[in-house]
């Protein structure tokens, strides 16, 4: 093998990586137009205020739901502790805008809901029970609610790794039991709450779905807005531009959190905490916390969408369906498998040529996880345009832009994140002197990979193949952007049969993006099982 | 078989702080040496430079004769034809005894099912050839990597504390039976140990690496027969390991 190539790799991938972002940066520095001016003094602030608050309100509300179940689930044995605890990741599996649908399906004026509470209690037709959900407040239960589970991952992991003399010491110290929980435990994992936070806080402000369908202005309906409907896409970059100066704030916090997490578990001697068992009205409330945000993410959308699949659009296993459900599925598999074979060169040339340099760069390759999709499709978009028009303007029958070719780039780009930290636990499970050994039996670079790193590899590359598809699947605004004429996903035909208030016809192609979100969820759960530091409790 | 050269060599990780300090020894072909001294003395440091894992400071190292890594040239480990057995063993986990044993051969299918079944039988583990690492003991493991080893054929096999993790009894069987086949196939070994008993009972020749230097070299025989005044600053090196 060449030395220099697994080099060199890496190098343009990362160029290719970064290229998106830096374009929309860029456009920072270029003119500013009328429109900008109008967005400026009428727009902008309103756009600012409504992702403030709904950061605020879902960060108080991920943080409260997220750490107090996950504290509840390590610290007490309750009635169905054991479903709670791989259940309460459910949520997970559906994406912010299908449960704003199922929201306003059930809770709108002509709701199920209240159409329910109406016929129970023979009311007449203007009488509502349920309060509006296209607001602000409305908005924040979305997000809170599906996306809770990421900072009860977090909480969950970093409480486990707490030590029982620790929680026992603060019991000795006067604390009473809800003193030990804010004042000890919680501080002792702050920087995994902050770390599953700003992964909240980059999902609330990327989201394009749930607060369009709620009409709420923010930074990405705007953006949105701006190029659809005013046809201005340098105005549309620059505002774009702001909103990732703001998630690249969130990647830095992030990683910074994500380095001082040890703290929590810096103890040389580890008891792993007893679980107090509850009884009569504590154990009914244990239930009711843990049940309440399962049954909001994951069991009221779920229902809702079956109800509605099943009991009004029969036929919705049509054509149309199946030839959606095709698109989706094979782009998904193009990018898992393009995202996982990455995944796999990188990380070989990371180990193969002990070299920093090398992984240095490879930690760059996963920013685009926390980019929006909808920035990175703009910023993909704009490349392609510009390699189009300066590349491959005089090769007929070639252009890259609105090309399967750009949709497959977004995708790779956003999901590598997950590729590269699935493909890098696969390796570190597998001994260097493994690779000595082979060395000196002759087997090198492509050999080395393809004869004894590839086999062993095979559950990481199928894991991350997996991860990336669910992934895929849920991705909307950048599919919005980027795909050819004519060419819609399960997650575009969702989005449309919304925007018509066809919810009906939206729920078939919502069930099966939930679906497919399950799978990560199953193999989250069996990674948790795996991790813990002791047996099963 | 082949000789084995090291000249002058010296290892560092850190600049200022060597590992290895102008060691000089050599081997001739089919002879077995031991390299003792305890924990961190720069022993594996010096195995892995011989093997082409890892590039000397400065120095040499010549097999028959030519320069196989110096200040000008590395040739790679793959192209070394050298063997290595490792503590952990590494068997490749995917693969069955049989199919770990002929991977390192190039030559026919046929051959090399041959090769690699009369080494099985040589180290009595042929019964096992159709399982995978994982089904048999460490004992049986560690068989199987020094026949997996010494399955290509290689110039000189390098074993870094082969019986390591094996109980007392396993072990001294182990090296009683392994000696023998080194000696009957007239290889060439270099045994790194931190056991007083490998070493002597393994090897025609032993060095005692103390802190990166050589304190002590000699044939076997002469280890075990040396002045009161050594034999103490031996005692205390072997102890501390």
């Amino acid at each position: 093998m060449n030395f220099s190539l697994w080099q060199i790799s890496p190098v343009i991938l990362f160029m290719i990586f970064i290229a998106p972002v830096t374009i929309v940066l860029f456009s920072l520095t270029g003119d500013y137009s009328e429109n900008w001016l109008h967005l400026y003094n009428y727009v902008l602030m309103g756009y600012i205020k409504n992702s403030i608050y709904l950061v605020l309100g879902v960060s108080f509300t991920v943080c409260i739901v997220g750490v107090g179940t996950a504290w509840i689930i390590t610290n007490y044995d309750f009635s169905f502790k054991n479903f709670f605890e791989w259940a309460l990741i459910l949520p997970l599996a559906v994406p912010p805008y299908i449960l704003a649908y199922t929201f306003t399906g059930l809770f709108d004026t002509f709701g199920t809901a209240n159409n329910l509470i109406r016929e129970i209690f023979d009311l007449s037709r203007d009488f509502t029970f349920f309060p509006k959900v296209r607001n602000v407040p409305g908005a924040i239960i979305v997000f809170s609610f599906t996306l809770y589970p990421y900072v009860y991952l977090v909480s969950r992991m970093a409480f486990i790794n707490q030590s029982r003399s620790i929680i026992e010491a603060g019991r000795t110290l006067g604390l009473n039991k809800f003193e030990v929980f804010y004042k000890l435990a919680v501080p002792m994992i702050r920087p995994a709450i902050i770390g599953g936070l700003m992964l909240v806080v980059m999902e609330t402000i990327s989201d394009f779905g749930a607060v369009d369908h709620f009409a709420i202005s923010t930074f990405t309906t705007g953006i949105f807005r701006t190029w659809y409907g005013m046809y201005d896409i340098e105005t549309a970059m620059q505002l774009a531009s702001l909103l990732l100066l703001f998630a690249i704030t969130l990647i830095i916090i992030e990683r910074y959190s994500r380095r001082n997490a040890s703290y929590s578990n810096a103890m040389s001697l580890y008891k792993p905490l007893s679980h107090e068992k509850l009884r009569g009205f504590k154990n009914f409330l244990a239930f009711l916390a843990c049940f309440i945000p399962i049954f909001i993410g994951f069991i009221l959308p779920v229902v809702e969408l079956t109800y509605w699949a099943l009991n009004y659009k029969l036929d919705f296993f049509n054509e149309k369906f199946i030839s959606t459900a095709w698109n989706t599925f094979y782009l998904a598999i193009i990018a898992a498998f393009f995202c996982s074979v990455l995944a796999v060169l990188i990380n070989f040339s990371i180990r193969y040529k002990s070299n920093n340099y090398l992984k240095f760069m490879s930690s760059f390759l996963t920013v685009g996880y926390a980019v929006p999709g909808l920035i990175l499709a703009i910023g993909v978009m704009q490349m392609l345009t510009f390699i189009d028009k300066s590349f491959v303007s005089n090769i007929p029958n070639i252009v890259f832009t609105g090309s399967i070719f750009g949709l497959v780039l977004a995708y790779i780009i956003k999901s590598y994140a997950l590729s590269n930290s699935t493909i890098d636990a696969g390796y570190q499970r597998i001994n260097e002197r493994i690779d000595d050994v082979a060395r000196t039996l002759k087997t090198s670079g492509w050999s080395l990979l393809s004869q004894v790193h590839l086999p062993l590899l095979k559950t990481s590359f199928l894991t991350s193949m997996l991860l990336v598809v669910s992934e895929v699947i849920k991705e909307l605004p950048a599919t919005l952007i980027l795909r050819p004429f004519n060419f819609d996903t399960l997650a575009v035909y969702t989005y449309i049969y919304a925007a018509e208030e066809r919810m009906y016809d939206a729920a078939a192609p919502s069930i099966a993006i939930v679906m497919v979100g399950l799978i990560p969820i199953i193999i989250l759960t069996r990674m948790i099982r795996r991790s813990r530091p002791a047996s099963r409790y | 078989m082949a000789s084995l050269e090291v000249k002058d060599l010296s290892h560092s990780y850190i600049r200022g702080k060597s590992v290895l300090k102008e060691i000089n020894f050599s081997l001739e072909a089919g002879e077995i040496l031991s390299i003792l001294g305890p924990s961190g003395c720069g022993k594996t440091t010096l195995l892995r430079i011989i093997a082409g894992l890892e590039k000397e400071t400065s120095g040499s190292v010549n097999i028959d004769d030519h320069i196989i890594s110096d200040h000008l040239h590395t040739v790679l480990t793959e192209n070394r034809n050298i063997g290595l057995v490792v503590q952990e063993r590494a068997l490749f986990p995917h693969l069955t005894i049989i199919n770990n044993v002929m991977f390192g051969i190039k030559e026919t299918k046929s051959k090399k099912y041959e090769i690699a079944m009369r080494l099985l039988k040589l180290f009595k583990v042929d019964k096992y050839a159709y399982n995978f690492p994982n089904e048999i003991s460490s004992g049986e493991q560690q068989r199987v990597a020094i026949a997996r080893a010494m399955a290509p054929n290689p110039g000189i096999l390098l074993m870094d504390e082969p019986f390591g993790t094996l109980d007392q009894s396993l072990t001294h069987q182990l090296r009683t039976e392994t000696r023998k086949i080194l000696k009957d196939n007239n290889t060439t070994a270099i045994i790194v140990s931190h056991d007083f008993d490998d070493a002597i009972s393994m090897s025609d020749k032993v060095i005692v690496i103390d802190d990166g230097q050589i304190v002590q070299s000699g044939s076997a025989k002469d280890i075990t027969h040396i002045s009161p005044e050594k034999s103490l600053k031996l005692g205390s090196i072997i102890s501390n390991s």
